[in-house]
């Protein structure tokens, strides 16, 4: 890999980052945990550091949000949610 | 093999706490149905216990609680209980749930590979939830857990009311799917987080072997 692809995939691994962390903000409430893999209830504050760090937690929350994004990009969450009734 | 349960409950921080606290419905249904289980506790919850208990008594299923990753679970503070290549044969031609992070992914399919008459339950992604930190000394009344926690109960309960695995696989999957429905109905400022998690477990359960199993 170049030097300039080297850079680029930094750069938007950083924005993806700073996307993730946005998300977080915006919808994590600050009065609960949450538990993902092996870690045990981190609080919001926690999650956002694992995130700015790219540790291995914070690569597992990062690919949840990618996930997520994914499946509503592509249909497939809207068209699970709509495969069920409401009780 | 004999209509039975043997499950694990370790409790040495928040996730085994509370997974292995909210396995109290899934005991009670077995009990309720005079349905014979084994509850290795705490400490209990080691590798030479266990393989002990999996020799001796020869229970259809097996619950697990706990941390895991792709090759292993594990029981009280992180011991490795199961593994790929170690004594996953001793679940051979059982059926299986393992409420455990990734370990469908290799240690899942290796059990089958050994007899597919049996099923492995599990997940092949992170096993994810919230929960209320206000509850951690009472996890059954925390209400944001039991959102994550109770489709993952269904399924062994599922089993045990007499439905086959793949039945209890499916409708399991469709509680995860019911309940972010229901989050996002309340249009909350968590819910969009809620069904991510929940999202999350969806996608990442899996069955594998024998759908038609039954305890």
């Amino acid at each position: 890999m170049n030097k300039t692809s080297t850079a680029q995939n930094e750069e938007i691994n950083e924005i993806l980052k700073e996307l993730v962390i946005t998300r977080i903000e915006a919808t994590m409430p600050s009065n609960l945990k949450l538990s993902i893999g092996t870690q045990s209830g981190l609080s919001k504050q926690q999650v956002i550091e694992h995130v700015k760090k790219g540790d291995d937690i914070g690569r597992q929350v990062i690919q949840m949000h990618i996930r997520f994004l994914k499946a509503q990009a592509t249909g497939e969450f809207v068209r699970a949610l709509n495969s069920v009734e409401d009780d | 093999m004999t209509k039975g349960i043997i499950i694990t409950l370790p409790r040495y921080d928040d996730v085994t706490e509370y997974i292995s606290q909210f396995s109290k419905y899934i005991i009670d249904e077995a009990k309720n149905r005079g349905i014979l289980i084994k509850e290795l506790k705490d400490k209990e919850v080691t590798k030479v216990h266990l393989d002990k208990i999996l020799n001796g008594i020869r229970y259809k299923m097996v619950i697990f609680n706990g941390h895991g990753s792709e090759s292993c679970i594990f029981g009280h503070k992180g011991e490795k209980i199961m593994e790929c290549n170690s004594n996953e044969k001793l679940l051979s031609g059982r059926i299986i749930y393992a409420r455990s992070c990734d370990a469908a992914s290799k240690l899942g399919k290796s059990i089958i590979e050994h007899d597919k008459t049996g099923s492995f339950i599990g997940y092949e992604l992170p096993f994810v939830f919230y929960h209320n930190p206000q509850w951690e000394a009472n996890p059954l009344k925390d209400n944001v857990a039991r959102i994550f926690l109770e489709p993952s109960n269904a399924i062994p309960i599922s089993i045990i009311k007499g439905n086959e695995a793949g039945y209890a696989h499916h409708n399991g999957r469709k509680l995860f799917l019911k309940n972010m429905r229901k989050s996002l109905l309340t249009k909350s400022v968590e819910a969009l987080s809620f069904a991510e998690a929940l999202w999350t477990n969806y996608i990442g359960q899996v069955i594998y072997g024998n759908e038609a199993a039954t305890l």
